[in-house]
């Protein structure tokens, strides 16, 4: 039990930056963060290399911003996790902005079905509706009352708590009614700790999410084995890894996202545990292999053509099929190989900037650079210098210096868009690749267009590589629009600020603020703030 | 089992943010930056459903929001160390020439003190406001008028000179959270200066920002076209400078409701009508051209045409499409949902509206909702008959209409199928528009 490192024993799951030292805020080469994270000495706990912060977390060091702009939160991403599960109902309790985007979540989910080729239907999170008597009375009634709500309108196989800022400023005790409720109602009650400020990154609530599944919904004493089960943690993609995994024998079991109660309780009969991202599945891919024995899948993610080899090859080797693994790579090679060619041809010159969550920005990379094209730099949101696993074969930044090169402006940063102009202006970037809102804007207006990833499915695996080339011959057409809107809009920010090369010179020299401002009161004279943009907006590269 | 299924607290599916949502309503102002003093998420949630019907929006929006992203740290020690260091860096770095600092419910509940924090600013001579926007304190409505009482009494203050008699500050729609707000203003500025006035917009790209908001005193009057929303703001000045305001509770869109909307508010501003009546007399020209077109179609195509509808959405725009499709068009009004929680003592003029919506006397009963459940489950029970039937909603009534084998045209909050630039569906033009969308999507849907 004590080298276990994921406790499931308390209803609170630890935050990220105190598991895994995770950062926000950072800037450098890949191969600089590589060494700073200490992969495998912080996975034994005996990195010295920690900031010394609070508490047993050893963090890594990071660079203090006085500025930030708006992001999300760990109380999103559970709605983004829990909220959309088929039969079970979340409830958040809170006041009616903290489920304000829910009909966004409802856009997603719906598009995810329809992947998945499962039943449309309309998402269903409950709100408590807390207003400013709440905040002074205590709010407990009105959380008893929407559970209720929730289980004799739905009647769901689960439901969910989420705990927000305001209702855990104000000590509502979720654990207690939760308790109480799955007495009265019969059905499992989850409370989830996931407000707002809990966490300085939001990828703990994907964490918070799998933890109330893993403490209350997996079965805990399976009565068979599903020996050709293998569990993907994954988001709303579509669904390519049925077809990769056929020809091992294996049918796919996707978890969080879309998943039923029963998809949930059988993680624990499958063969395997993998995902397309560890920053979204290593937490649930560790927690059932050190407490329920499903092992998870000890090889980097599957994007780019040698990280598939090697994933392919840990699953056979789990599922026992080793024997026709290496002709099923070798044939795969050669059926690629033709497509590919000819997209490394058209993509040649090209270069591409990723901005997107942390170990899937090292997926993205690998496979833009599968494809040929350069990548001087790319924003992470956040960085976990180690996994839940604490797997060497997992370590996808080393993967990604190992086998495809240094990148030599690596960031670490969570949605700023404020720091985009000077981080742009020293790539060489074409176009970029983002999934998160507020960023292709800013890159827009320098005449960078944006793939915006939405089907986090599409890089993955050998026909993933194909699937890209082709996306981003279109999206680089599109460089005539932003060229029109570099030509037409400004950024808006100072001209201070847009004559700094350093994004982070403000956490470099903070003294800077306390200097006379000058830049302040403006006129609609003053000059554009498109400085950056000469370069990037004149010429459309014609490719495809 | 049904005896537990009843209205409580809880709402789905919901059709409005909180109050923190107003930093969208500070963004629509030119030159003005939000800077939100709350969590972390509180902004992208609420953009989820304010700047909808994919209108996007620009700096210092579009993701650019300054935020405190209070953390744990803030709530044990209290955030106003790190709000100051805040402000300090988007003054910096915000190009900008008013900041609204708006403080969400952890900021409240940990009881930062912002006063001291703007004083210190504005003491240094910058244009800084504070406004309580906490998410339990009220809806994103509510935030509305919370910012622009919090700008009109810190930023545009005393007044005491002259006031120009065709000057008229405009309140209408809510930024962003209107989906054809940016339309609408444009259209209702256009008719308004058509008949003499000059017109002072506070929100969008036809505002000169900071300056029309120092320009509010001067206005001769306070034109409210809404039935809620607003009401606080111009009562609030006209006690503070003594300007009178004329409220419109129904948004004209139309030929005979423009004009009669035109005919009052120059009345009331008692200026000269020879160039009001001559604007009136050309636009109606050209309205009913159009309209006289379109009646061959609609009075002849035998392939059927909507004939029943409901409206499902926040009070602005239910009251005015349903007077319109009802009065003007002659559809039939099945069932009226308002769901942006009017405050109780505004409910009975909104019902008014209702029961006097065409001049040979037909009049509904609207019901105001704000569980998602409940506004659905009356649709379903609603029968729309055997030809086509519409519902004027928001993307929440989508599969719903798909169920029942209605036409949905997305007018609230929130819109996900809707890509909206400069539509409009008011005044005179947007009539016409609106016209085209309702047959376009009913011939459509078949």
């Amino acid at each position: 039990m004590s080298t276990r490192k994921i406790n499931l024993s308390m209803s609170e799951c630890s935050n990220r930056e105190m598991r895994l030292g995770t950062i926000t805020s950072w800037d450098g080469s890949a191969s600089e963060l590589l060494k700073a994270s200490d992969y495998e000495d912080r996975s034994a706990k005996k990195t010295d290399k920690c900031c010394g912060k609070r508490g047993r977390a050893c963090q890594l060091c990071e660079l203090n911003m006085p500025f930030s702009q708006e992001t999300t939160c760990a109380h999103a991403m559970v709605a983004c996790q829990i909220g959309n599960l088929t039969d079970c109902i979340l409830v958040e309790h809170s006041p009616i902005g903290c489920s304000a985007q829910q009909h966004g979540l409802n856009v997603s989910m719906n598009i995810g079905l329809a992947r998945r080729h499962k039943q449309p239907q309309t998402i269903s999170i409950l709100s408590t509706n807390l207003l400013e008597n709440d905040m002074v009375f205590g709010a407990s009634n009105k959380l008893r009352q929407t559970i209720r709500d929730a289980y004799y309108r739905y009647s769901p196989k689960a439901i969910f708590i989420s705990m927000a800022c305001s209702t855990a400023i104000i000590g509502e005790d979720i654990d207690s009614i939760a308790d109480e409720l799955q007495n009265e109602l019969g059905i499992e009650v989850i409370p989830l700790h996931c407000e707002g400020f809990r966490s300085k990154h939001w990828s703990t609530g994907f964490d918070i999410s799998q933890h109330g599944i893993l403490r209350s919904i997996v079965e805990k004493n399976p009565k068979k084995k599903q020996k050709d089960l293998i569990n993907i943690v994954q988001l709303w993609g579509t669904d390519y890894f049925s077809d990769i995994l056929k020809p091992l024998g294996l049918r796919v079991n996707y978890l969080v996202d879309m998943a039923s109660y029963d998809e949930l309780k059988q993680a624990s009969e499958a063969l395997a545990t993998t995902t397309f991202c560890h920053t979204l599945g290593s937490y649930m891919a560790t927690a059932l292999e050190e407490h329920f024995g499903v092992p998870q899948i000890n090889a980097p993610q599957p994007y780019g053509i040698a990280a598939t080899d090697e994933w392919l090859r840990a699953i056979a080797k789990v599922a026992g099929k080793e024997d026709i693994v290496e002709e099923y790579i070798e044939s795969e090679h050669r059926r690629i190989q033709p497509e590919l060619d000819a997209l490394r041809e058209k993509l040649k010159g090209l270069y591409g900037f990723v901005m997107t969550g942390s170990a899937y920005a090292h997926g993205l990379t690998s496979v833009l650079k599968e494809l040929g094209v350069g990548v001087d730099g790319s924003i992470v949101f956040h960085h976990d210098p180690v996994y839940d696993s604490g797997n060497e074969n997992q370590n996808t930044l080393k993967f990604l210096v190992d086998n495809y090169g240094d990148i030599p402006y690596f960031t670490v940063s969570k949605t700023q868009p404020f720091q985009l102009p000077a981080i742009l202006k020293r790539s060489k970037a074409d176009f970029v690749i983002i999934r998160h809102g507020g960023l292709a804007t800013i890159a827009a207006k320098l005449g960078i267009p944006s793939l915006a990833m939405g089907d986090e499915s599409i890089p993955i695996g050998y026909d993933g590589i194909i699937r890209t080339g082709k996306i981003i011959l279109n999206i680089i057409a599109r460089k005539r629009f932003d060229r029109i809107l570099a030509r037409h809009t400004e950024l808006g920010y100072t001209d201070w600020w847009l004559s700094q090369e350093d994004p982070f010179i403000l956490a470099r020299h903070p003294e800077l603020l306390d200097e006379e401002n000058k830049s302040v009161i403006h006129t609609e004279k003053e000059n554009k703030a498109v400085i950056h943009t000469e370069n990037k907006a004149e010429g459309v590269k014609e490719v495809g | 089992m049904a005896d537990n299924i009843k209205r409580t607290n809880t709402i789905t599916h919901p059709r409005y943010g909180c109050a923190i949502g107003a930093v969208f309503s500070v963004a629509a102002i030119p030159g003005a930056v939000p800077i939100a003093n709350c969590g972390p998420g509180c902004v992208g949630k609420q953009a989820g459903i304010i700047t909808t019907a994919s209108q996007g929006t620009v700096y210092p929006a579009a993701g650019n929001i300054p935020s405190v992203n209070l953390g744990e740290n803030e709530v044990v020690f209290g955030g106003a160390k790190k709000l100051d260091t805040l402000v300090k860096s988007t003054l910096k770095i915000m190009k900008g020439d008013l900041f609204v600092i708006l403080t969400g419910c952890s900021g409240e509940l940990v009881g930062d003190d912002v006063d001291s924090v703007v004083r210190k600013y504005r003491n240094k001579g910058y244009n800084i406001v504070n406004a309580s926007t906490a998410g339990f304190k009220g809806n994103n409505l509510y935030g509305h008028e919370q910012i622009s009482i919090a700008i009109i009494d810190q930023f545009v203050g005393d007044f005491k000179g002259r006031k120009r008699k065709k000057l008229v500050n405009l309140w209408f729609e809510t930024p962003y959270f209107d989906p054809f707000w940016r339309g609408d203003y444009s259209e209702i500025k256009r008719v308004l200066e058509g008949a003499g006035f000059e017109v002072n917009i506070l929100f969008g790209s036809l505002s000169k920002g900071s300056e029309s908001w120092k320009n509010i005193p001067k206005a001769a009057f306070n034109l409210l076209i809404s039935p809620w929303v607003g009401l606080k703001t111009v009562k609030h000045l006209e006690k503070k400078y003594g300007q009178k305001y004329l409220h419109i509770p129904v948004i004209p869109i139309g030929e005979e409701a423009t004009t009669e909307f035109l005919r009052k508010v120059v009345e009331f501003a008692g200026i000269e009508k020879s160039k009001s009546e001559n604007f009136i007399k050309e636009e109606a020209k050209q309205y009913y051209d159009f309209i006289e077109h379109f009646s061959a179609f609609f009075s002849q195509y035998w392939f059927g045409l909507p004939s029943k509808f409901a409206v499902v959405g926040d009070s602005t725009y239910n009251t005015a499409l349903t007077k319109f499709l009802s009065d003007q068009l002659g559809l039939v009004p099945l069932k009226n949902i308002i769901t942006d929680n009017p405050p109780e003592k505004y409910r009975e003029s909104i019902r008014d509206v209702y029961h006097n919506l065409t001049e040979d006397g037909l009049s509904v009963e609207p019901d105001f909702e704000t569980d998602g459940y409940w506004i659905e489950k009356q649709l379903k029970e609603t029968d729309f008959g055997t030809e086509i039937g519409v519902i004027f909603g928001s993307s929440w009534e989508k599969q719903l209409a798909k169920d029942k084998g209605l036409t949905l045209i997305e007018t609230s909050a929130p819109s996900a199928n809707e890509v909206v630039l400069n539509r409009s569906y008011v005044g005179y033009r947007g009539a016409l528009t609106l016209i085209e969308k309702v047959y376009t999507a009913a011939m459509g849907s078949r």
